[in-house]
């Protein structure tokens, strides 16, 4: 009697289990055909850092302080940055990632002064080779290099300006109290 | 040759040693299980750890407290948000940092929905080393939503870097609050389709039940945390002890059963996806506006000399950070305990006695994560 009792159950907790996979046949399917479809990433997807456009300059503004070198755990980033005539800061001359070593923490982005790191859309990368995951993040924007430090000489030039008018104005304004002290003090 | 190194028949041609791993699917990493049997019945269990030892704790000595972000969730990477707010959370404690309470809840959010999709991860591979192949499919259905859902803030579906000292990375926006809450709808209602498939079955009770006892006093002598000593009847939960974070703003039960066998700690993490699921919808109920991270975090983070511990609740139970300042910017020391290794240790006297088709639903049913316990 126990028997066919344990039978029972099985059967029944089998077909309500195949009930189950029965109702999952009629349901959507969940995947996405990859290379046909791609799947929408989200928009802070960590990635491979790039240099990213400032709408001012028309070009990344790195100034070379190499604060994400410094802070990167995996030692994949290697800058070397030179002074440029007329401008305040730095330059990078070369900027490379060795993005086989990353680990996408984001350290880079959160000390970088000027917010010129961003992340790479592109999140299908394959290779062959090591070689294949150096990038050079200044290759984009060697063609544009010059007219964006000229645009920086000339945002530079429009500070320098500014700072003297306002050192000149300063400097007016002073004299003017003081005249007006000394006005005082006569009277 | 070495005692641990030998396989094969013994010399009395009765019993015999067996290898199951490094390389066994269900020994869900690289564990290798060094088994005396006597036919089917095992006399003695050895697991052998150590293939997937990556040194975290000497790399942390070798950089400072921040750069040691990205090891945190890379020690457990099923629960890494966990590791790596608890972190976060323990340097916090030790320099004194306010976070702002809107990051507080977001993080108790992210922890919980990366509870879930441990828990849920643990269930399909359970499943799946007893030989059913759907219920994985299910649940791995179910924790792509959640990858997705923690992908939105963290941009990173596994290995997440996403909290700072201070606060985190990224604030959430109306997508992230609406999928979430739509996802705890969405797993409420498949929760009983999950019973009527798996829990109710019979076959599956049956390999399940009286396998595998972690009694009380293994747990003690053993340090045995988390699911598996809830399952033996203690009521012990790093959440609700000793409060870290907002936890004790939360109200939540903890799941105990009192059998300690794979089917209690089976429905302990059962139970524990419906409680992190109703953690989720308070939380996001009362999300504060505000800032998501600290106005002013020191650049330099130098503890004063001494030594800390800081413990939060893992998806699989007491993680535990012991800290040694020496009053630099690099930590001298820093040692993590880890639950799956106390759990795993059990092991040698669990499995004495059983065979070799239950070992394999007995390891399942501890959740242990190899690189968690190598380091």
């Amino acid at each position: 009697m126990e028997m066919i009792s344990d039978v029972y159950r099985g059967f029944r907790s089998l077909l309500k289990g195949m009930g189950v996979t029965i109702r999952h046949f009629f349901r959507k399917p969940v995947t996405v055909e990859y290379p046909r479809e791609r799947a929408v990433v989200s928009k802070v997807q960590r990635n491979a850092i790039v240099l990213i456009e400032k709408d001012d300059i028309g070009s990344h503004n790195c100034i070379a302080c190499l604060q994400c070198e410094k802070i990167c755990p995996s030692n994949c980033i290697s800058i070397t940055g030179s002074r440029k005539d007329g401008l305040a800061f730095k330059r990078p001359d070369t900027f490379d990632l060795n993005f086989a070593l990353c680990s996408e923490c984001g350290l880079c982005l959160d000390v970088c002064p000027t917010d010129t790191l961003g992340y790479s859309k592109q999140y299908d990368k394959a290779g062959y080779s090591r070689e294949d995951f150096f990038y050079d993040l200044l290759d984009q924007w060697k063609a544009t290099e010059e007219t964006a430090l000229g645009t920086l000489r000339e945002i530079e030039r429009k500070k320098k300006e500014e700072r003297e008018a306002r050192r000149k104005a300063d400097a007016e304004a002073k004299a003017k109290a003081k005249e007006n002290d000394d006005g005082d003090e006569k009277a | 040759m070495p005692e641990l190194i030998r396989v094969g028949r013994d010399e009395d041609r009765d019993t015999y040693h067996l290898n199951m791993g490094p390389q066994h699917p269900s020994t869900h990493g690289v564990l290798r299980l060094r088994l005396h049997l006597k036919g089917e019945v095992i006399l003695s269990a050895d697991p052998i750890v150590g293939y997937s030892h990556r040194a975290h704790e000497k790399m942390a000595e070798n950089r400072n407290y921040i750069q040691f972000l990205p090891n945190t969730s890379r020690m457990d990477y099923l629960s890494g948000m966990i590791y790596n707010v608890g972190y976060c959370q323990a340097i916090e404690k030790i320099i004194g940092l306010e976070v702002p309470e809107r990051a507080e809840y977001i993080r108790v959010i992210c922890c919980e929905l990366n509870r879930i999709s441990s828990h849920l991860l643990w269930y399909g591979t359970l499943l799946m080393d007893l030989g059913g192949f759907t219920p994985f499919l299910y649940c791995f259905e179910d924790r792509e939503r959640i990858l997705d859902i923690l992908d939105l803030v963290s941009g990173s579906r596994l290995t997440y870097c996403y909290g700072r000292f201070g606060g985190v990375t990224e604030d959430v926006d109306d997508k992230f609050l609406s999928e979430t809450l739509a996802f705890c709808k969405h797993l409420r209602n498949r929760l009983p389709e999950y019973d009527d498939l798996v829990t109710n079955n019979v076959i599956f009770q049956n390999r399940c039940k009286g396998i595998g006892h972690i009694d009380k006093k293994t747990c003690h002598e053993f340090a045995v945390t988390g699911p598996c000593q809830r399952a033996a009847g203690e009521k012990r939960d790093v959440r609700r002890d000793e409060p870290y974070g907002i936890y004790d703003r939360f109200d939540f039960k903890v799941p105990t059963r009192t059998g300690g066998d794979c089917f209690d700690r089976f429905m302990v993490r059962v139970e524990e996806i419906s409680e992190s699921l109703s953690i989720v919808e308070q939380a996001i109920s009362k999300l504060p506006v505000g800032p998501v991270m600290a106005p002013k975090v020191p650049r330099k983070i130098a503890p004063a000399k001494g030594e800390y511990y800081f413990a939060v609740e893992s998806a699989r139970g007491h993680f535990g950070m012991y800290i040694v300042s020496n009053g630099t910017e690099i930590p001298e020391r820093m040692h993590f305990r880890t639950p799956s290794f106390s759990n795993l240790a059990t092991m040698r006297r669990v499995l004495k006695g059983s065979t070799i088709s239950d070992t394999v639903a007995i390891l399942g049913s501890i959740d242990i994560v190899l690189p968690e316990i190598d380091r």
